[in-house]
């Protein structure tokens, strides 16, 4: 059971790391790129309608690997602890603590993409959105890492 | 009924607050419940092992404060997202600086918090 859910919180993942990069590079990408440049295709599908699918994989993600993260405290984090994996805790320390700053930044970033934009929130579009994107990404990375340990720089 | 602008005040300070009050929490151990995962227990508050039992038996029954935290946070993040709600809309723009100043700040403080892990 328990590894049904990691491997959908994994693809879940998969997917949300795909929406939330494509949506920042949109947003980052020059506005002046060129139709057909790798930037160019970036910008050519609105940005806006990754939002809705990006708060819903966040929390869904979320969900399970807070359920997850009890098997985790029970059956891993032992015998990390006993391998002396101190950095891989650091690392997923981390992760547990960005992923909830996530969380409560998702309400506003979800309004920001919603309402029309002003030239304030044009600006904290981007850095809720590069924010956002970072926090996927650390804790994607970290995620799989830790899923890894075992076989990962052994 | 909220209106769009106060729901904007609330969500800003939502997120900023729910930075902030989750490095405090994390940071002075307020845990709304602390979760014993191998005993199914919840228990309401901050509570430790090692001072019910023996520390080195401190591995059967390891407890987990994330949960509580992030509870910690939401209460908080809620009490100000409220309050910023009601507050007039000509302080809207300290809510937004706040919601992208705040969460960075957080994280920085995350590392820092996590630096021991690193020591060992």
């Amino acid at each position: 059971m328990t590894t049904i859910v990691l491997i959908v919180h994994g693809l879940i993942a998969v997917a949300l790391l795909g929406a939330i990069t494509h949506q920042a590079m949109a947003i980052c990408a020059p506005p002046h790129a060129k139709p057909h440049s790798f930037f160019g295709h970036f910008r050519a599908i609105p940005a806006e309608r990754f939002a809705d699918a990006i708060v819903f994989l966040y929390l869904a993600s979320w969900l399970l690997g807070a359920f997850v993260y009890l098997y985790f405290k029970i059956d891993i984090q032992p015998y990390l602890e006993r391998d002396r994996h101190w950095h891989a805790m650091g690392f997923f320390d981390l992760k547990e603590d960005f992923v909830v700053i996530g969380l409560g930044i998702l309400p506003a970033y979800w309004l920001c993409w919603r309402r029309p934009v002003d030239g304030q929130n044009d600006r904290m579009r981007m850095v809720l959105t590069v924010l956002l994107a970072f926090i996927v990404w650390w804790s994607f990375l970290v995620g799989h890492v830790l899923n890894d340990i075992r076989g990962f720089g052994s | 009924m909220m209106s769009v602008s106060a729901l904007r005040r609330f969500a800003f300070a939502f997120g900023a607050a729910f930075a902030f009050f989750y490095v405090v929490a994390r940071l002075r151990g307020l845990a709304l419940f602390t979760v014993y995962p191998s005993q199914g227990i919840v228990l309401l508050g901050t509570h430790r092992s090692r001072d019910f039992a023996d520390p080195v038996l401190d591995f059967l029954a390891p407890e987990m404060y994330w949960y509580g935290w992030v509870a910690s946070a939401a209460v908080g993040a809620l009490v100000i997202g409220l309050v910023a709600a009601l507050l007039p809309d000509r302080l809207s723009w300290f809510w937004a600086r706040c919601v992208w100043i705040v969460p960075p700040i957080a994280m920085i403080a995350c590392v820092y918090l996590t630096i021991p892990w690193f020591r060992m």
